[in-house]
């Protein structure tokens, strides 16, 4: 069995749960200072702030193929390693795609089984090794094992992964994977590291002081703390990046980071999720709020491996007991819609309403619960301030169908053990990302292999694997559609509102995915760090 | 949780006051006025919300989230999850109150014990106990009640039990000083002549004369082991949402202070008045049982 | 207690370093170690106590038990607990604290970094809850139940009944962001500017020395006020026309002193365990803030040797606190303390 499911994607998961507000109808949405009066300019210093609970956490070091954070620390890795493929959107977050970055074009033969990928001529390592093919494949082949989610899902063929010339990796898969390329900037494949430098310093220490190619080297590393940055000369975009030094500083909590920014000791701040802090963010107009466009809608797991759920009327009782509109309403001042299927608006293959998905309708939920002489169910979540508010309003709702419902919050640790368990009933957690095919996406919670999902359905699984493996949107579109139609009609697990995290950066500070709109291709936007830059300070 | 001896250099009273002369003591205004502080806020969490009326601090509906104060229904308005925070300041002290009260009592019975014991005994005895106890006390308290509280769950019972594991070494301080004072006075020598046997006398002579000293510091140290139980609430232990505590309520409105002030105004009130009574009511009996 | 304070003895020190005082405090220095091995041991215990482990933690959760096992073996976490303490120990005399068993660094080196912002923070909070709780007691208890008096009693309770954490937050709210005196997080190295350095600690270190402060005032005023209205030597001074501030500095404070630093000594644990909150929020890299990440990584060597520097510095806090006794009065009695 490929590794694929692990801790850190609880890590990822509990973030994503973290993520408690963000977005607006579909696009997400800017506040504030956020308009340059010139063009950009280069120089300056920039910290920004990461909550310790998610991004601000790289306890393994940064090394891709140890990090077993590597799924949160997407913006650490990008600004040292830079990456294969990022993704990019415009201001708006419209038209989001995966493009080459440091390679330069890729080649889907073979419907899909056959990948290559071409570099960029002339590409170095900051340590003035060649950054090849060779390079490349190396990265890849310890990638794959290494234990994060964050690993790629890649179904290669023996021997799958080669090189053809100085400057093309060759992957061959046993089954045709398209989403191979859109899955790339979350996974530790995209960030090359270098095999000399690795060589020469060992593994350990290599995680603390890592050398790749990306728009900043490594100063100091201080693990879980504090990482300090500076300009790559090197990097292979002319002119780039703007800034000399990034800072990034690990901090306990979105209030103490927001006082920080305010107080301008820091002049970013990557995934804030407390609801009356952007709130308050946006009224005050002293900083600007990117709310990124929403891709991973909550979800209530449902076990249905195990009683009561195992019972498709209970099920269906969850389904009319829930009202996420009302949680919309009041928790998120009605600003983010409610989802239906496993991806938010921002995402890929999302539909608004999906077929046969049954809404609130508490007295069928309470005739539900009479048929079923009583239901009493468990109900858990990742301690979080967001997750925990959808909890307690989701137990009130189900207590008024009827419903006898124990709540219970879990450290990262013990829900894995829960998980594993096999014991638990319902779960509150949030699904998808922008392809639904990568990363913590639909099958992290719905395939029947994942150890994060209630659900073991032949249908749902072939449905999704049909899905990846398509070139064709327009299939892959259809394909997403039944699984979510299927989803509903078997009530596994329904899904409440899409959210995306907030992105703050103090005034004159400018780039994408910090003043401008990304999709969160899991959890935060990748900000493009090299091309961030600061108005001159006066 | 704070360890200190206030007791340190009052002298012993001289015999016990009978226990007519203890409710005596309410005559005086700086221990009544106190006392009765404490009996309203005590009365309030624990009488108030069985009235008629009075919303449930849990169940609230999504829809009524983040009421002002003097909306109708609702004094100082509502939480997040839209439950009355009036009520559940009501239901938060008496699990606050709760708490501290079985902590102390935890500390009282097992601290008390052992450094009356250890304090009477002397030798070896008091060697082994102390230097136990020195080990709790050489640790940092909060560290080990996360460590505790982590490996436990959280919980209110394993809050209580983190806690009293640090209650019991200043209790046992506070006893085993307090003993080694009595020791020294002639009418402890003289049940020992008298042959009365140790159990005896640890019971009959020491148990009530170190108790006033005791009872006082417990006064003072339950603010800090409602403090406490907010602080374990911030690093995600203590007593888990959405039942209220103070400590907790506290914690969870930090997370947003700058933009929700009063869900952390409230319960820092409540937790004041509280704090002040039991302070007050502390000095004024070990002022009044040294007899000053 | 009721000790007779004479005038200015030069040789006061000396005397005090001489024995049997130096001897006692020798006896307390070797109490020491089982303190600390006993501190040591009670860790490994409730370390094991805590569920999940580290080998999951690296591995995934969807690592086979073999994987675990495996990976358990590499480090050494199959062994018994008693056997592992002893290797640990073996170590740790010699000054290797072991290697991370999450990232594989050397604990040793890393924590002489964090401990520098760590020891700092908690010197500065120490100072200043004491430095401003003598003079403060002193007045309130120059004049008891007026009006200084009971200022110093609301804020003192104030002080006890507010979080650290809120105060934290609020102190930063206020100097940092509406007035933007300090800075609102970050740690500046004395290497690099002592002003800045100083700066950088400041809220964090108030935050942490507020509540102590109002304790040690409540503690030290009740004590010397009742110096002031009870004792004998005290009465015999004023007899002797001694003035009242000269007797309440002078002789009450020197009495009160006993009390006053055993309370600080035993409160040192407290001091220390808020720095793991107070570091947190002012995003400092020291102690506290690796601990708390260790503990969520389950990451027990970290968590033990932050234990231990902990316990160390709190021993010696105590053992300072017998000095002082010592050098205020060579006849202290240890035995019965």
């Amino acid at each position: 069995m490929r590794r694929r499911h692990h801790l850190p994607a609880l890590l990822l998961a509990a973030a994503l749960v973290l993520a408690g507000c963000g977005g607006a109808a579909d696009g997400g949405a800017l506040d504030g200072p956020a308009t340059p009066s010139g063009p950009p300019q280069s120089g300056g210093e920039l910290t920004v702030l990461e909550d310790g609970a998610f991004a601000g956490g790289w306890p393994t070091g940064l090394d891709p193929a140890t990090n077993t954070t590597g799924g949160a620390n997407v913006t650490q890795m990008s600004a040292i390693y830079g990456g294969l493929f990022r993704l990019e959107a415009d201001d708006d977050g419209a038209n989001a795609a995966v493009v080459p970055h440091q390679a330069e074009s890729t080649e889907i033969a073979d419907e899909g089984r056959t990948v290559r990928i071409t570099l960029r001529e002339g590409l170095t390592f900051s340590d003035g090794t060649p950054f090849d093919a060779e390079a490349v494949a190396f990265n890849f082949r310890r990638a794959v094992d290494a234990p994060c989610t964050c690993s790629p899902n890649w179904p290669l063929a023996q021997d799958g992964i080669a090189t053809d010339g100085p400057r093309t990796v060759v992957l061959r898969f046993e089954r045709p994977y398209a989403a191979v390329i859109n899955a790339m900037p979350v996974t530790n494949v995209n960030w090359i590291a270098s095999p000399t430098a690795l060589q020469e310093k060992g593994e350990d220490a290599f995680a603390i002081e890592p050398v790749g190619a990306g728009p900043f080297t490594v100063v100091s590393n201080q693990l879980s703390s504090e990482l300090v940055l500076e300009r790559n000369p090197d990097y292979f975009k002319e002119g780039r990046p703007y800034l000399d030094r990034l800072t990034f500083q690990s901090i306990g909590g979105d209030q103490p980071a927001y006082q920080a920014l305010l107080a301008g000791q820091a002049q970013a701040y990557e995934g804030l999720t407390t609801t009356p802090l952007l709130d308050q963010a946006r009224s005050q107009g002293r900083l600007s709020v990117a709310v990124q466009p929403a891709t991973s809608p909550y979800v209530v797991q449902l076990n249905t491996k195990a009683a009561p759920f195992d019972d498709p009327r209970a099920r269906e009782a969850i389904y009319a007991a829930t009202d996420f509109d009302a949680i919309a309403q009041g928790l998120f001042g009605g600003e983010f819609p409610v989802s239906q299927s496993f991806t938010g608006p921002g995402g890929l293959f999302h539909s608004d309403a999906v077929p046969g998905y049954t809404g609130h309708d508490p007295e069928r939920a309470r005739a539900l619960v009479g048929e079923l002489g009583g239901l009493e169910v468990e109900l858990g979540t990742l301690g979080s301030y967001v997750a925990q508010q959808v909890m307690t309003a989701l137990q009130t709702q189900w207590q008024e169908a009827g419903i006898t419902v124990r709540t219970e919050t879990y450290e990262l640790s013990t829900l894995v053990q829960e998980f594993n368990s096999g014991n638990w009933q319902s779960m509150l957690q949030t699904a998808g990302s922008w392809d639904p095919a990568s990363g913590v996406g639909v099958n992290f919670r719905f395939n029947a292999d994942s150890p994060f999902s209630g659900v073991a359905d032949p249908e749902l699984d072939a449905l999704f694997d049909q899905a990846a493996a398509s070139v064709d949107p327009a299939e892959r579109q259809e394909l997403y559609d039944a699984a979510g139609a299927r989803i509903a009609e078997q009530h596994y697990a329904p899904f409440g509102l899409a959210f995306a995290p907030a992105n703050l950066a103090a005034p004159g500070v400018y780039g994408p995915g910090l003043t401008t709109l990304i999709p969160p291709i899991v959890v935060n936007s990748g900000v493009h760090w090299d091309e961030v830059w600061r108005e001159p300070q006066q | 949780m704070a360890v200190a001896d206030p007791t340190a250099g009052t002298p012993v009273p001289a015999a016990v006051a009978p226990a007519a002369s203890r409710f005596r003591l309410l005559r005086y205004p700086d221990v009544a006025v106190p006392a009765g502080l404490l009996l309203l806020v005590v009365l309030a969490c624990t009488a108030v919300p069985l009235l008629p009326g009075i919303p449930a601090p849990i169940g609230g509906s999504v829809l009524d989230s983040y009421l002002p104060a003097g909306s109708p229904g609702h004094l100082l308005g509502t939480d997040p999850n839209g439950n009355d925070i009036l009520s559940r300041i009501l239901h938060g002290g008496r699990s606050s109150l709760l708490v501290a009260l079985s902590v102390n009592l935890i500390g009282l019975a097992i601290g008390g014990t052992l450094g009356a014991l250890s304090g009477y005994v002397g030798g070896p005895l008091d060697t082994v106990i102390m230097r136990v106890l020195d080990v709790l006390i050489a640790f940092p308290s909060l560290v080990l009640t996360l460590a505790v509280a982590q490996s436990l769950g959280p919980s209110r019972l394993n809050t209580i039990l983190a806690l009293a594991f640090f209650s019991i070494p200043a209790f046992a301080r506070i006893a085993r000083a307090a003993t080694l004072r009595l020791r020294e006075q002639p009418f402890m020598a003289a049940a020992q002549l008298c042959g009365t046997s140790g159990r005896r006398i640890l019971a009959r002579h020491v148990a009530p004369n170190i108790a006033p000293q005791l009872i006082t510091f417990g006064m003072l140290g339950a603010g800090i082991v409602m403090v406490i139980e907010g602080a374990l609430s911030f690093l995600g232990l203590g007593i888990p949402p959405p039942a209220p505590s103070w400590g907790n309520m506290i914690a969870q409105g930090q997370q947003s202070l700058s933009a929700t002030p009063m869900l952390v105004v409230w319960p820092c009130v409540a937790l004041f008045v509280t704090v002040l009574a039991c302070n007050l009511l502390g000095e004024s009996l070990r002022d009044r049982w040294s007899g000053r | 207690m009721t000790a007779a304070v004479g005038g200015r003895e030069p040789g006061r020190l000396a005397t005090a370093l001489g024995s049997p005082a130096l001897r006692m405090v020798g006896k307390r220095a070797l109490m020491a170690i089982p303190i600390v091995l006993g501190a040591s041991i009670l860790t490994f215990w409730v370390l094991s106590l805590i569920p999940g482990g580290a080998a999951q933690q690296l591995l995934g959760a969807d690592a086979t038990a073999e994987q675990i096992a495996a990976l358990e073996q590499r480090l050494g976490l199959d062994q018994p607990g008693p056997v592992r303490y002893l290797q640990w120990l073996g170590g740790a005399v010699t000054g290797d604290l072991g290697n991370s068993v999450v990232s594989g660094q050397p604990v040793t080196p890393v924590l002489g970094a964090r401990l520098a912002v760590t020891g700092q923070l908690v010197g500065m909070a120490f100072l200043i809850s004491l430095g401003l709780a003598v003079p403060v007691a002193l007045l309130a208890a120059h004049r008891p139940n007026h009006l200084f008096d009971r200022i110093s009693m609301l804020v003192s309770i104030t002080g006890l009944s507010v979080a650290n954490y809120v105060l934290a937050l609020l102190l930063v709210l206020v100097l940092a962001v509406q007035f933007t005196v300090f800075p609102a997080i970050g740690f500046v190295p004395m290497s690099e500017s002592v002003a800045g350095n100083l700066q950088s600690l400041t809220l964090p270190a108030v935050a942490i020395a507020f509540p102590l402060f109002c304790f040690y005032t409540r503690f030290l005023r009740g004590d010397l006020v009742d110096q002031m209205q009870g004792e004998d030597y005290i009465t015999t001074a004023r007899a002797k026309g001694i003035g009242p501030w000269q007797v309440l500095v002078r002789h009450a404070l020197r009495n009160s002193a006993f009390g006053l630093i055993t309370v600080v000594g035993l409160n040192l644990g407290t001091l220390i365990g808020a720095t793991v909150i107070i570091e947190q929020i002012f995003a400092l890299p020291g102690l506290g803030q690796l601990l708390l990440q260790a503990i969520n990584t389950r990451d027990f060597v970290v968590v033990q040797a932050c234990v231990v520097v902990f316990a160390v510095i709190a021993v010696l806090a105590n053992l300072v606190a017998d000095l002082l006794y010592a050098v205020l009065d060579p006849r202290i009695r240890y035995g019965s303390r």
